[in-house]
């Protein structure tokens, strides 16, 4: 990204210009406070995550270095393998549910005629800005397996009710449910953007062509989003990894860690129990596997291109 | 021409009416399924525990009572939950505009020496996901003596990539002479920034406010880390407490749905309000064209 931004620089401001010295110092000074806050709280504490990860401390005392033992406690740990675990199917159910959910729903938001559109987008979008936590408690309530409005709801259709957040299938599937209901209006609004640049030529010369709707979708739509269908799902697999709310509210990681997730299991070790060297290593495995996607993801499709 | 093209296609007025079926099916069900949950908690908030509590689940509750509201309050610091929030989130809030607008500025309409290594350590460190820094974080701002505090909350955040990024992305269209002929009248280059460039960014900076002040309001992870006094708490985790066992405190459903209302109920009408802003600040940060 930056051969990018050398390629293309803004002009010049003029050397003759009298105001040169200050023009030179300025955007020095603009930029300062990003930088001393980038050092200060990011780049050292992200410098010392790698450091940490090599040590045993519990912020008493010094740091005591023993090489790689924390990573090699973490692969032994059969609690963060089953913290993963969970956490990739969070990330599958996002990927292979909430993405194409949110397809259908933009096509429906981006159909000409679908009217009071302002109103559906109003309902399908409020999620995003309700705090998690409050989300996730009322979930909670509607979960219940005695009182709460799901299994009401299955008990009127003569369903023997489930113990939703009590078994632990059942609580991963609460807890995925949740996921998609929180995600599927977001990640619709870039599939409706996309949707919306797409040239009206192409869906007439089909409808003279006598192509049905599902055709269009198929042929016209889907192909043309391809870039954005991409683009949403590195977003949503880089958001689910980093899954910490839906389980810490609803069900603390439980029955017997079957909702656990990988940042949650980072909280409980690292600030919780105080074991910052084993929770810098976690932090440090969330760290590539996101790094990784994140690349991929810039390469593929230079999301922050600067033109 | 639109009108006749349809026509032509679809010569019956029953077949395109019965088209439209399933696509009002599928958008009122889906709205019926997303409003539920926020149905539920505003009408639990005035309903008795007794009542939350019966089986089967009554909907509407059988009096509306404001008991939940004011055992609330009574048995909780809410109100200073409320102000912590409120005040976290618009101190945020104007500092991240402030910062952000000054660094792209930077960004956006100089040449400088480093420009190009300095936009790409930017953008590479929005790649780095929050959990990586989270513990190192909290012992650094533990040793700054910022735990517990408004500071704390805000300082590390005041300056974002991604809003720098976005800044930067609306001003590039602001035209150069503009900001040339002021410096012939002899504007400093901070009156150019706070005259010219902050009047002509004030929708963009309006889409960045609504974003800030929302992941600020809503924040968890980071508040959960460094808070640890009752009074202290923001409003997501004084929820959270609210389900906690604490010795003296009944874990009270009522009260906790009254309080999510509360927390929830306000930003949901300020985003219908300004939903067109909050949207298009989202799109701006990824994908474009």
């Amino acid at each position: 990204m930056s051969v990018n931004s050398v390629a293309n620089p803004p002009p010049r401001v003029k050397v003759s210009n009298p105001w040169y010295k200050q023009a030179k110092i300025a955007p020095y000074l603009f930029v300062a406070p990003f930088f001393i806050l980038f050092f200060t709280f990011f780049l050292f504490p992200g410098l010392s995550a790698l450091l940490l990860s090599f040590f045993k401390w519990n912020g008493i005392g010094s740091p005591d270095w023993i090489g790689l033992r924390n990573f090699q406690r973490l692969l032994e740990d059969p609690v963060f393998w089953q913290a993963v675990s969970n956490t990739i199917i969070y990330m599958l159910a996002s990927l292979f549910i909430v993405v194409p959910l949110s397809l259908v729903l933009a096509s429906v938001l981006n159909s000409r005629s679908l009217k009071l559109k302002g109103l559906w987008r109003s309902s399908f979008f409020s999620p995003i800005v309700t705090s998690s936590v409050s989300i996730a408690l009322v979930f909670s309530i509607l979960y219940s397996r005695d009182y709460g409005l799901f299994n009401a709801f299955l008990g009127q259709l003569g369903l023997s009710h489930i113990n939703w957040l009590g078994d632990g299938n059942w609580a991963r599937v609460s807890i995925i449910f949740l996921i998609i209901w929180r995600w599927t209006g977001y990640t619709s609004i870039y599939f409706l953007a996309g949707m919306q640049t797409i040239a009206t030529e192409y869906y007439e010369a089909a409808m003279i062509d006598g192509a049905n709707a599902t055709q269009q979708f198929l042929r016209i739509t889907l192909p043309l989003l391809r870039p954005v269908i991409l683009f949403v799902s590195i977003l949503v697999t880089t958001g689910s990894l980093q899954i910490f709310e839906e389980p810490y509210i609803l069900t603390r990681g439980g029955p017997a860690n079957a909702t656990l997730s990988v940042a949650q299991f980072l909280y409980s070790q690292g600030i919780s129990n105080l074991k910052f060297g084993i929770g810098s290593a976690v932090g440090l495995f969330l760290f590539i596997t996101i790094f990784s996607l994140s690349a991929l993801q810039l390469r593929t499709f230079g999301i922050f291109r600067e033109d | 021409m639109e009108t006749q093209l349809i026509r032509s296609s679809k010569p019956f007025p029953i077949r395109r009416v019965l088209s439209l079926i399933p696509l009002y099916l599928v958008a009122t069900l889906g709205a019926f399924l997303t409003i539920l949950p926020f149905l539920w908690m505003v009408l639990s908030a005035f309903k008795s525990n007794a009542e939350i509590f019966s089986y089967p689940p009554s909907i509407f509750p059988k009096t509306f009572n404001l008991d939940n509201f004011f055992k609330l309050f009574e048995m909780w610091p809410f109100g200073s939950w409320y102000i912590n929030s409120i005040l976290v989130s618009l101190i945020s809030t104007i500092t991240v505009l402030f910062f952000s607008t000054l660094a792209g500025f930077a960004f956006a309409k100089y040449d400088f020496k480093g420009r190009g290594i300095m936009f790409g350590i930017l953008i590479a460190s929005t790649m780095i996901p929050f959990q990586l820094i989270l513990i190192p974080l909290f012992i650094q701002v533990s040793r700054m003596e910022m735990i517990n505090t408004y500071a704390g909350l805000i300082v590390p955040f005041m300056a974002p990539a991604f809003g720098i990024f976005l800044m930067k992305q609306f001003m590039s269209s602001i035209p150069d002479e503009l900001l040339d002929s002021a410096r012939i009248d002899g504007c400093t280059e901070f009156g150019i920034y706070l005259n010219i460039i902050v009047p002509l960014i004030r929708p963009a900076m309006g889409t960045l406010a609504i974003i800030t002040f929302l992941g600020s309001w809503n924040s968890f992870i980071w508040p959960l880390v460094i808070l640890n006094s009752d009074s202290m708490m923001t409003l997501p985790i004084g929820l959270a407490r609210l389900t906690e066992n604490v010795p003296g405190k009944s874990r009270d459903f009522g009260v906790i749905m009254a309080a999510a209302s509360l927390v929830s109920v306000p930003i949901i009408l300020v985003f219908i309000a300004m939903q067109r802003q909050f949207i298009s600040g989202i799109l701006s940060g990824a994908v474009k064209g």
